[in-house]
């Protein structure tokens, strides 16, 4: 059949409409690339490095947000106790194990115990995902959708507190630390010595992050999740089940929360309130670059990683939090939906 | 096929449906009219389960299916194309396809399925790269058709397709719509274009006040008096 009439056209942009179009991220961009080059210039490679953990750490725990965010309209003031759950299951499945991995003296069992123990943590958060999702989020979803962003907002702030009392309650506030995950000396990369742990960790988020990004876009799952994002009647009405990708996205958010808290025990000890920071890093993030927009959510990690770094050797270590929340307040005065600007769905919806 | 017996249903507190009751029995093109605000699209909301019903039961292929949820009606067999198509405007125009074959298991029906429906929506098979969200209002009502369609339905509920579309553009939907019907689809279409609408299809029911007030097959009813003088402008 002939629609000629109805074809809009298709658009050849030139490159400077293009850059006008997309201002805010070539202006953020080329930001972020004058700074890593000055980083890089005063801290060299160990603080370029630094960038990459923290970076892919904040990401991880972004894209967390993002999802939970964009797929369930639920702004998640508890993803970071999904950290500290991590780090706790870490730490005490990683100790017992890698003693009885040094005994036996065999080297591939003990470089595989710190892996071991954050693949567990994986686990545990996913199945906390799960529990938390079926327990507190699905029954009110069921209910009623009236006031769902707010609700859904106060549940994960009483889940926090729950969260960190009951860990307090049990296991005491005490620090649960451990000096570092591989005893092996650090690598030298590029003229600085790198411990074996930042690489592992850096390596972690990233390959948990092309992971996730590899399942969302390429898999029918992954589909149906951005699908429900972007149209939750539309995808129930092509056969989707909105409450198995509703867990399974809760569940998967927990899983790499977890993941990251685990793979970082080496910096942030495990005790009650570690997520505090790491959640409202990832809070940063999201509203930097715009709530619900997963792509934003890893560029963004890196980016106020790499703000933190030059706060930290241009102005001062104790200014690193003031200078991404004073950026942060920048942004939601001028471009309020992120500088990816990103639409999300339900919050005018609902 | 289809079989409404005795539905009620509205939103919250407020009924929109009253007692209503129809079959579309399997094959038949059937045409749902009233005035605005009379609950048709009331009736294909409830049917495809998005609504649940206050009273009264709804049977497809003998089965009742009030008490499901959207995703299993459709899995189903029944396919609803909304007034708001409900794409996914954030992904490509394959990738919705793709995604209304969501419950199809063989890869290969859903292959064949996506080559008919580039048959038959040509514009769609040239733009399959491009966002839902960047066509053309006909190009996206195109892509809602075709999305239901890639479930393999037996039977199709099509909300308004012509509503906001140029008249040359009218015609190529409903020329579709009949080809559907011609391979086997059912039918159940609500439209306002009573006119045309009545042309295409076997039978028509009447919706007035949410209430069944006549039906018919379409020929009769496009003779009635009643249908003449307030649907038609005669």
């Amino acid at each position: 059949m002939t629609t000629e009439s109805s074809a809009a056209p298709i658009t050849t942009v030139n490159f400077l409409t293009r850059i006008k179009d997309n201002l805010p991220v070539v202006v953020v961009s080329f930001f972020s690339i004058v700074l890593f080059i000055l980083v890089g210039f005063k801290g060299g490679a160990p603080q370029l490095l630094n960038v990459l953990v923290t970076g892919g750490m904040w990401a991880l725990l972004a894209t967390g947000l993002a999802l939970v965010f964009g797929v369930m309209n639920i702004p998640h003031f508890a993803h970071g106790e999904s950290f500290m759950v991590g780090a706790y299951v870490a730490y005490f499945v990683f100790n017992p194990l890698n003693k009885i991995f040094l005994s036996t003296g065999s080297k591939f069992l003990i470089y595989s115990g710190p892996i071991l123990a954050i693949i567990a943590a994986g686990l545990a958060g996913c199945v906390l995902g799960i529990i938390i999702e079926k327990i507190i989020f699905a029954p009110l979803r069921h209910r009623t959708k009236e006031g769902w962003v707010m609700n859904a907002f106060l549940l994960t702030v009483g889940l926090s507190f729950i969260l960190v009392n009951g860990t307090t309650l049990t296991l005491g506030p005490n620090f649960r630390g451990i000096p570092r995950y591989y005893d092996v000396k650090s690598l030298e990369i590029l003229g600085a010595y790198i411990a074996v742990d930042r690489i592992v960790a850096t390596s972690i988020a990233l390959v948990t992050i092309g992971l996730l990004w590899f399942f969302l876009r390429q898999t029918k799952t992954g589909r149906a999740i951005r699908a429900v994002s972007q149209d939750e009647t539309g995808a129930q009405l092509v056969g989707i089940n909105l409450d198995f990708i509703q867990t399974l996205t809760f569940s998967l958010a927990t899983g790499t929360a977890a993941i990251s808290g685990a793979s970082l025990l080496f910096m942030f000890q495990a005790y009650p309130t570690v997520g505090l920071t790491p959640l409202y890093f990832a809070w940063y993030v999201v509203m930097l670059v715009g709530l619900g927009n997963i792509a934003g959510a890893i560029v963004g990690g890196f980016i106020v990683a790499l703000l933190q770094s030059a706060t930290q050797l241009f102005i001062g270590l104790s200014w690193q939090s003031v200078v991404p929340t004073a950026i942060m307040i920048l942004v939601l005065i001028l471009a309020p939906s992120g500088i990816f600007g990103s639409e999300v769905k339900g919050v005018q919806e609902q | 096929m289809l079989e409404l017996k005795n539905l009620d249903s509205g939103y919250d507190f407020l009924q929109v449906l009253w007692d209503v009751s129809f079959i579309v029995e399997e094959g038949e093109f059937i045409a749902l009219i009233g005035p605005n605000g009379a609950g048709k699209s009331t009736t294909l909301r409830t049917i495809a389960g998005l609504i649940k019903p206050k009273g009264g039961d709804i049977l497809f292929k003998g089965e009742s299916i009030i008490d499901k949820p959207p995703h299993i009606i459709s899995r189903m067999g029944i396919s609803y194309v909304s007034e708001a198509l409900n794409l996914f405007t954030d992904m490509s125009v394959q990738e919705n396809l793709l995604l209304g074959a969501y419950a199809v298991k063989e890869k290969e029906t859903q292959l064949k399925t996506l080559e008919y429906i580039f048959e038959l929506f040509p514009r769609l098979e040239e733009r399959k790269d491009q966002l839902a969200g960047t066509m053309s209002g006909g190009e996206r009502k195109m892509l809602a058709i075709a999305r239901g369609m890639m479930s393999t339905p037996t039977l199709m509920l099509v909300d308004e397709p012509s509503l906001g579309l140029q008249p040359n553009l009218t015609y190529d939907v409903f020329a579709a719509l009949l080809k559907l019907v011609k391979q086997g689809v059912t039918i159940l279409l609500v439209e306002q274009n009573v006119n045309a609408t009545l042309d295409i299809t076997d039978r028509a029911y009447i919706l007035e006040q949410g209430k069944i007030a006549m039906n018919g097959p379409s020929h009769e009813m496009k003779a009635n008096e009643h249908v003449r003088n307030a649907y038609l402008g005669i």
